[in-house]
């Protein structure tokens, strides 16, 4: 299989024709040629006019696999990744059983080696995501573990967090925290604010997020780890990370598609899907984590794709499970969100950030590499239809939602994955 | 004259127009009321469900009573009694009533937003009996029909609203309709129990002070302690809410005014009320049961869409 992307535009800051429109041609799975003109002679596919990055990497997914397939496996989820541009993605440990051992976790990395991108298993930071005792993060790590979270449920307890950041110290660990002090707005549904009292929605104050965030920050710089907060919705809790970054502490974050596009003010309906947590925040919120973006105070774009099926968001909100789809929607929704991003901004963003934190290799669009790219146009209008998803589950507040930016396809492990 | 919704989900979503029409509606109803022969045939083809996933007594029974007042069949479903015990979801249940022939759902839920679900689903007109902490609306239609009798009007009137704010749904669509109509509203209480963003969110004014808020109004509408509605401890206890933000004779007498006392009932007699104040000269609250119906016959007839 050989492909020929013509005239793209190569947004790898550490490629030599970065910023240049060149012709790159990839045979059986290796850039074979990067010119101002190759020949299409002989080539199986030719893809004319797009940009291409290393391949992008998500860190925060959620496949469902073992114990919800009804809700998504890792099969459905890399289908979706891949047609996200997605190369490499984190899978949370939130299964059942939870991945909180290394034959869990080599599960993941097995069932995974076939498919057309590589899915890195997150594993428990605690046994049973119960928060209480550690779990065994240095034989996950050997059997294939990226990283350590309890996922969708943070680790509450400071007394646990701070062992946790110091047992992963051994072998150069990250710990990833989804910002939430659980014992605030614990019945909240939607961020307490001036809307959720309009709506009569129990809320979740900005303080539960920027409470543990401050905590956690002093957890870690006593600790003298790694940190990596996820899913970042308050302006104030993106500003105190800033500021620990800039007192020099090893601390990353993310953002989610989703509060870089919407507010709580898009609850109004009651629309199931807007269901998420972090909760989505005010208008004020959303619009500071958009220059947080532009500005490079965050690190990275998180999908934070939680399918759920239909009965777990046909239903009255107070009853509706959190999350929506992202894989998808990530770099559209990012890319409308937040127009006129320089390619290099992109890159950082959807891939190489997350590679330098995560000790992932990098890979770079010169000859003789392996291609590891994602082809996309930031021009392009993409709207996800109904029929397009492929998640086993839909929940998705982008459907029917015209963006602008259109992922066209990846290719990795030798192989490439191009979207209709 | 037609009301601009479809539904009463809440009075978040009526204009003044439809506020004026249902309260001037529920006029000719109540003087119905009065007639030897107290039942009109105004909605004698119209069947209606009750369907109560929440328990409740007398806003079911004044729905029920308004209902056969003019002339609809109606069906009642409590939800401890039915197939929610055995796990079905709430659209399978309101979908196999509807399979039935059924015009309008009157509807109470625990979940605010329940019947704005219910809504986007299903091919009737609905009524919110009371969703979860969001709105109760037949209650502050009743509430405002009940003042606008004593005191004349609801244009400038001051009304002070006093209890558990952040529980409270009757509060919610008591503040939204009583701004729509030129009301002015004061919510007092323990400030665990009022919403942080209230001022800003809904145009109120926020008073910790009782005697201060009921030296303020010329209404006072005092809520009901909702302790099944707390998760977690708001108050210390029922006794020192009682001495801090009940209302007694000796208080009322002290303001050197008189004002109109409401309750929403259920009342828990001596914790935010004292019997010499719910049943003494100041209290309307029995004229808002009575008014009730008539407030929810005119809804019913109004959201029917039946001409005279």
């Amino acid at each position: 299989m050989n492909i020929l992307l013509q005239q793209v535009t190569i947004a790898d800051p550490h490629s030599p024709y970065h910023g240049m429109v060149k012709d790159v041609l990839v045979i059986d799975g290796v850039i074979a040629q990067i010119s101002d003109a190759i020949s299409s002679h002989g080539v199986d596919t030719v893809l004319p006019g797009l940009t291409v990055s290393p391949g992008w990497v998500d860190i925060f997914s959620h496949f469902c696999d073992p114990g919800f397939e009804y809700r998504e496996t890792l099969e459905t989820g890399a289908a979706a990744a891949a047609a996200g541009g997605y190369t490499q993605v984190f899978a949370l440990p939130n299964t059942s059983p939870a991945i909180q051992n290394k034959p869990q976790a080599e599960y993941v990395v097995h069932k995974s080696t076939a498919l057309p991108l590589t899915i890195h298993p997150l594993g428990a930071v605690t046994k049973g995501l119960e928060g209480k005792d550690l779990a065994e993060m240095y034989d996950m790590y050997a059997g294939g573990a990226i990283a350590f979270t309890d996922g969708i449920f943070p680790v509450q307890s400071a007394g646990v967090l701070v062992k946790a950041l110091q047992y992963v110290k051994a072998f150069n660990g990250v710990i990833i925290q989804l910002p939430q002090d659980k014992s605030m707005g614990q019945h909240g549904l939607m961020n307490e604010g001036v809307v959720s009292t309009q709506l009569g929605l129990p809320g979740i104050p900005a303080i539960a997020e920027e409470l543990i965030i401050q905590r956690d920050i002093e957890l870690l710089a006593y600790a003298g780890s790694r940190l990596h907060i996820t899913g970042v919705s308050t302006a104030k809790g993106l500003q105190l990370i800033k500021n620990a970054k800039e007192a020099g502490l090893d601390i990353t974050c993310s953002v989610t598609p989703y509060h870089l596009f919407f507010c709580d003010e898009d609850l109004q309906t009651y629309d199931t899907n807007l269901k998420v947590n972090p909760p989505l925040r005010t208008r004020q919120d959303m619009l500071l984590l958009r220059e947080g973006v532009k500005n490079g105070w965050v690190d990275c774009i998180a999908s934070h794709h939680i399918p759920q099926n239909w009965d777990g968001k046909t239903c009255e909100f107070e009853y509706a499970k959190n999350g929506m789809l992202g894989l998808q929607t990530a770099f559209a929704a990012v890319n409308t969100a937040v127009p006129g991003l320089t390619n290099t901004a992109l890159a950082n963003m959807f891939s190489l950030n997350a590679r330098r934190i995560f000790n992932l290799p990098l890979p770079t669009v010169q000859e003789g590499a392996a291609a590891e790219l994602t082809f996309f146009n930031t021009q392009e209008t993409f709207v996800l239809q109904n029929e397009n998803i492929l998640s086993k589950s839909h929940n998705s507040a982008f459907t029917n939602v015209p963006l602008q930016g259109k992922v066209h396809g990846i290719t990795a492990k030798g192989a490439t994955v191009l979207n209709k | 004259m037609k009301l601009s919704t479809q539904h009463l989900l809440g009075i978040k979503d009526l204009q003044p127009e439809d506020i004026s029409l249902i309260l001037s509606t529920a006029e000719q109803f109540k003087d119905v009321l009065q007639r030897p022969v107290k039942k009109v045939p105004s909605l004698r083809d119209v069947t209606i469900v009750n369907l109560f996933f929440e328990n409740s007594t007398r806003t079911r029974m004044s729905f029920e009573l308004a209902e056969r007042r003019l002339s609809a069949d109606t069906l009642n479903f409590t939800a401890s009694a039915s197939s929610v015990a055995k796990g079905e979801t709430m659209l399978d249940t309101v979908n196999n009533i509807l399979s039935m022939k059924v015009d309008m759902v009157v509807m109470r839920h625990s979940a605010s937003g329940a019947p704005h679900f219910l809504a986007k689903h299903i091919n009737a007109a609905i009524v919110n009996a009371g969703d979860g902490i969001n709105e109760h609306p037949t209650q502050a239609l009743l509430d405002a029909f009940s003042m606008r009798e004593k005191t004349g009007r609801l244009q400038g009137l001051k009304v002070a609203i006093i209890g558990d704010i952040m529980h409270s749904r009757v509060a919610l669509s008591n503040i939204y309709l009583l701004n729509k109509m030129g009301a002015e509203v004061t919510v007092a209480g323990p400030p665990t129990l009022i919403p942080k963003y209230i001022e800003q969110a809904l145009n109120v004014r926020v008073e910790y002070n009782v005697k201060k808020a009921l030296q303020w109004c010329d209404v006072a509408n005092v809520l009901r302690i909702q302790l099944e509605r707390q998760n977690q401890p708001l108050f210390s206890s029922l006794r020192e809410y009682s001495l801090a933000y009940g209302i007694n004779r000796r208080l009322l007498e002290s303001l050197g005014k008189e004002i109109v006392v409401m309750h929403p009932g259920p009342i828990n007699r001596g914790v935010e009320l004292d019997s010499d104040v719910a049943d003494g000269p100041s209290s309307i609250i029995l004229n808002q049961v009575e008014n009730g119906v008539a407030v929810r016959m005119a809804v019913l007839y109004l959201l029917a869409n039946r001409e005279n």
